[in-house]
Parts: C-alpha cells; sequence; structure tokens
C-alpha cells in the first residue's frame, strides 16, 4: 500500500516583499549625474581596459554589456559605453535612505545586500492597505525622496524565495506577486535556470531524474528531489517552490578579511608585502571595532596563471594587534610554493572571539600593548584612516581603496551603526 | 569624459528653511559662472571625525561634484563631466 501526503501550495496570504534596486551602482551614477542619465555606462571596478565591470546600466544591458565582463569586452559591444570607478559612500548613502523608508512600515526588513531589501509586513499596519499600495507607495517615495531616476523591481509572495521570483518577472520597475493563484502560470513563464540558485550543474541533477522545466520540479515528489540533490536541500527545494518559509535564517558572522586584486603584476615577497600589510591593517581596524579578537588567519593567494594557493592557520595566542596578525599573515605568503606574478591577495581572520580576557604572557606586556592599539585606533578614527600606519605600507596609499561587497551584507553593519 | 580634480571653488547655495534643504545654485569656476540646474544627489562621508557633503549637481552642459568640508566651510570641486565617452 503506497502513503501518499502531497503538500499543496501554501494558502497563506503574500506578506513577504522582496525589494531590488534596479542596476545599483549604475543607477545612482546616473540619478547623480543627470547627463548620464538614458545612456550606456558600467561601473567597473577600475576604468582600465581589464576592469571588471560591476554594473551595467539598463541601456548598456541592451547591448549585452553584463556583470563580469571586462571593461575591453563591453566596450567592444557597446563603443559608447561610458565607464566610471565605484563611489562605494554614494551607494551607501541610497541604501541608508531606502532603510529609512522600509523601517516605515515593518520593522521586520532584512537587507540582503546593498541593493535588496526583504520585508515582512504580517501583522503590521501597512499589510491592511494592501501589499500592492505599499509597493507602489514604497516606489513613490524612493523616487520624491532618495531621486527620480532610481527605481526599484518588488516582488510580493508568501516566502522570501518566491518574492525574489517575483522580484525578477519584470525589470525594470517591475511590481508582482506570486500566489496560490497564479503561481503555475508563472512557473510555467520561467526556465530552470531562471531560478535563483538553479544554474547548470543543479539543472544536470534535476534533469538527471527527468525534470526539464519549473513546473516539473514543482510537481516532482518529495523522494525525487531528495535523490537528485542526494542531500537536505531536496527538501528546501520541495518547501520553497510550495511558498513555505525555509530561508528566513540569518548567519552570524565568522570571520572578517579584505581582498586586493592587483592593478599591476607583483611578484616577489618585497613587493607584496606592503600590500598584505594594508589589508591586514584594514581587516584588524574592523575587527577592533567590532569588539572581537581572534584565534585564526587566513591567507589567499590568486596568480596570473591561474593557481590559487591558500592557507590557513590557529593560532595559540588570542590576537588583536594588526601587527601580529601581519607577521602570521608574512609567513603564509612566504609559504606559498608558487612564485608567479599574483592576481588577487586576501587575507582573513577567524575563530572571532568576544572580547575575551586576555591570557597575560611572561615576556609581553598585553595590556599595554592593548592600550597602544586602542589608542593608535582612536588616532586614526579622529582623523582619518592610516593617519598612523606601518612604515612598511608607504606606497600603498591608492592601494585596496574602498569596496563594496558583492552579495553579503555583514560589510553593512559596520556604517549603518555608526 | 570625467576629470577628477581637486581644486577649492566658489559655490553659492540656499537654504529654505521649510523645506529644510540646502541648494548649491551656482558655481564659479575658472572665472566662469555656471547657474545650477538640477542636484542629482546630495550625500555624505566621513574621515575621521570630519564630515564632508558631496552634492551632485547638473549645470546645462557639465556635471560638477562639489564637496564641503563641514569643519572648514571650504568648498572643492572634486569632479567635472560633460557625460560623454572618453
Amino acid at each position: 500500500m503506497e502513503c501518499r501526503t502531497e503538500l499543496t501550495f501554501n494558502p497563506k496570504p503574500s506578506t513577504i516583499m522582496h525589494l531590488d534596486l534596479n542596476s545599483c551602482f549604475a543607477t545612482i551614477e546616473q540619478q547623480a549625474n543627470p547627463h548620464l542619465r538614458g545612456k550606456p555606462i558600467a561601473v567597473a571596478a577600475y576604468s582600465t581596459l581589464l576592469g571588471c565591470i560591476v554594473a551595467p546600466s539598463v541601456e548598456a544591458k541592451t547591448y549585452g554589456v553584463k556583470v563580469g565582463m571586462r571593461v575591453k569586452e563591453g566596450k567592444f559591444l557597446c563603443p559608447s559605453l561610458i565607464v566610471l570607478p565605484p563611489d562605494p559612500w554614494k551607494y551607501r548613502n541610497v541604501h541608508l535612505g531606502l532603510r529609512k523608508i522600509l523601517g516605515d512600515y515593518t520593522d521586520k526588513f532584512y537587507p540582503k545586500s546593498i541593493d535588496e531589501f526583504v520585508l515582512n509586513l504580517e501583522g503590521y499596519p501597512a499589510y491592511e492597505k494592501g501589499m500592492f499600495n505599499v509597493g507602489l507607495k514604497i516606489k513613490q517615495r524612493i523616487k520624491k525622496e532618495i531621486g527620480e531616476w532610481i527605481t526599484v523591481s518588488i516582488g510580493i509572495a508568501p516566502n522570501r524565495f518566491l518574492a525574489k521570483t517575483a522580484a525578477g518577472l519584470h525589470k525594470p520597475d517591475g511590481l508582482d506577486e506570486i500566489n496560490k493563484e497564479n503561481f503555475k502560470d508563472i512557473y510555467a513563464s520561467l526556465a530552470l535556470t531562471g531560478l535563483c540558485g538553479i544554474k547548470i550543474r543543479n539543472a544536470a541533477r534535476l534533469n538527471s531524474m527527468g525534470i526539464y522545466t519549473v513546473l516539473d520540479f514543482y510537481e516532482a515528489p518529495y523522494w525525487k528531489l531528495k535523490s537528485a540533490f542526494e542531500s537536505i536541500l531536496g527538501y528546501y527545494w520541495y518547501l520553497r517552490l510550495r511558498g513555505r518559509e525555509v530561508d528566513d535564517v540569518i548567519f552570524a558572522r565568522r570571520s572578517y578579511g579584505n581582498s586586493f586584486a592587483l592593478p599591476k603584476p607583483l611578484t616577489s615577497v618585497e613587493e607584496l608585502s606592503p600590500v598584505l600589510s594594508k589589508l591586514v591593517e584594514k581587516t584588524g581596524k574592523r575587527l577592533r571595532r567590532a569588539g572581537y579578537k581572534i584565534r585564526g588567519v587566513h591567507l589567499a593567494i590568486s596568480y596570473r596563471d591561474g593557481n590559487f594557493w591558500h592557507r590557513g592557520v590557529t593560532t595559540p595566542k588570542v590576537l588583536f594587534d594588526s601587527r601580529d596578525i601581519y607577521k602570521i599573515a608574512f609567513r603564509l605568503l612566504n609559504r606559498s610554493p608558487y612564485k608567479g606574478s599574483v592576481r588577487e591577495l586576501a587575507v582573513s581572520v577567524f575563530n572571532l572571539l568576544g572580547e575575551p580576557s586576555l591570557q597575560l604572557e611572561l615576556f609581553d606586556d598585553l595590556e599595554k600593548k592593548e592600550r597602544i592599539v586602542k589608542a593608535v585606533d582612536a588616532v586614526n578614527e579622529r582623523w582619518g584612516d592610516f593617519v598612523i600606519t606601518p612604515a612598511r605600507m608607504m606606497e600603498t596609499k591608492d592601494v585596496v581603496i574602498d569596496r563594496i561587497a558583492f552579495g553579503g551584507v555583514k560589510e553593512l553593519e559596520e556604517f549603518t551603526y555608526r | 569624459m570625467i576629470e577628477k580634480l581637486s581644486l577649492p571653488v566658489s559655490v553659492g547655495i540656499t537654504f529654505d528653511h521649510s523645506k529644510r534643504k540646502v541648494v548649491p545654485k551656482w558655481i564659479l569656476w575658472e572665472g566662469k559662472l555656471y547657474p545650477v540646474e538640477k542636484v542629482g544627489l546630495h550625500h555624505t562621508y566621513r574621515e575621521g571625525r570630519t564630515l564632508f557633503h558631496v552634492f551632485s549637481v547638473a549645470s546645462k552642459t557639465l556635471f560638477f561634484r562639489l564637496v564641503l568640508n563641514t569643519d572648514t566651510l571650504y568648498w572643492r570641486l572634486e569632479e567635472i563631466s560633460d557625460g560623454m565617452p572618453d
């Protein structure tokens, strides 16, 4: 006898809203400079030909310019492409403006990245006005309070995943809902790889179980998805596609790190150590500002010939001073077996400890060291970053410039709670 | 074309108390007066404790990035652009 319990689509009304700022950095640049509006522009990590495009404008996208392309590829597709360097504080200010607006509707709003927010309006007075009306009102307020060129796509659904999917249905400036009434029609219009989280490998897994469309995916029984993913992920997808919530998880910070893609090829340890020092200084400052100490250092090196090497060490002592972190990172740098030209250097620290009491040492006066580090941090806080720096950091003035992390929101905590 | 600069500049502003808004009205740069047609964006950042206000403004033909140092109340011109590719 076969026992079947089919889980239906979530009958709960849509209370989740996903808001996505269209072509974020490029749109903000067009907002700032009205002479760029309606023109194909791209914000790139560097405006040189080998720089990586991080945000093409809506107009540039029509020429086929995409995120991740080199500037020269973008210019090849669109010779009139205007390339701009990133201006992180501009984008952070717009992010803060969005936070201010969204906070008027619910205090359950979660930034997913610099340009994406999730709102839960369940139980809030705004919900009574209707999710669509709230979406329209938010769009109006963004235009009035932040800038008339800024557009957002809004998706509404019973869970986060479908709200994000709905936000992607019409770009730019969309407002769509996926609910128990229309979900099958919308699934029928989507490609399997159009779902967030399903790319070629996952699509191949699903294909191997006879799942070729989003509707197949939805209609597949749980055991099939479990076999396809060979993990708990099959269960999560089974729930997601039925409008059930599985993505309302906030992961705690477990590390701090900084990386830098070198604009010119550096090979020797002597050439790399000033860059390493600056990365460590940046990481150390952020770490101490958040009130942490650490017991682990990690170094990752990408080489221009495609080689990649990384190594992490857990330290016996609790560390907080950038000079100590640097010593370990420098030792790791020397351990790399490759001696080629370096493309990217990344330092991170892990095993975060929230202000533990320091184990006193026989030869090192840790309390004194902590007071010195705090004094240096206070001077840098008052007069600007890198006013006091290690001498080895000389000649790195424009190296490791301010950046906004892709996809993550962890760095946002550092300026939203200033 | 975009040109990065860092030059002192004269800026005329108004403050509207009812809207609680400061708006740059004109820029005097290299002996030429540029009336501000539009303020695209206003944002702030800090260097140390010093707060800087950045006004991204446009005249009829040019874009200007104006930065006000709130410690000294001095204005600097940090960027001009004609909105055309390089």
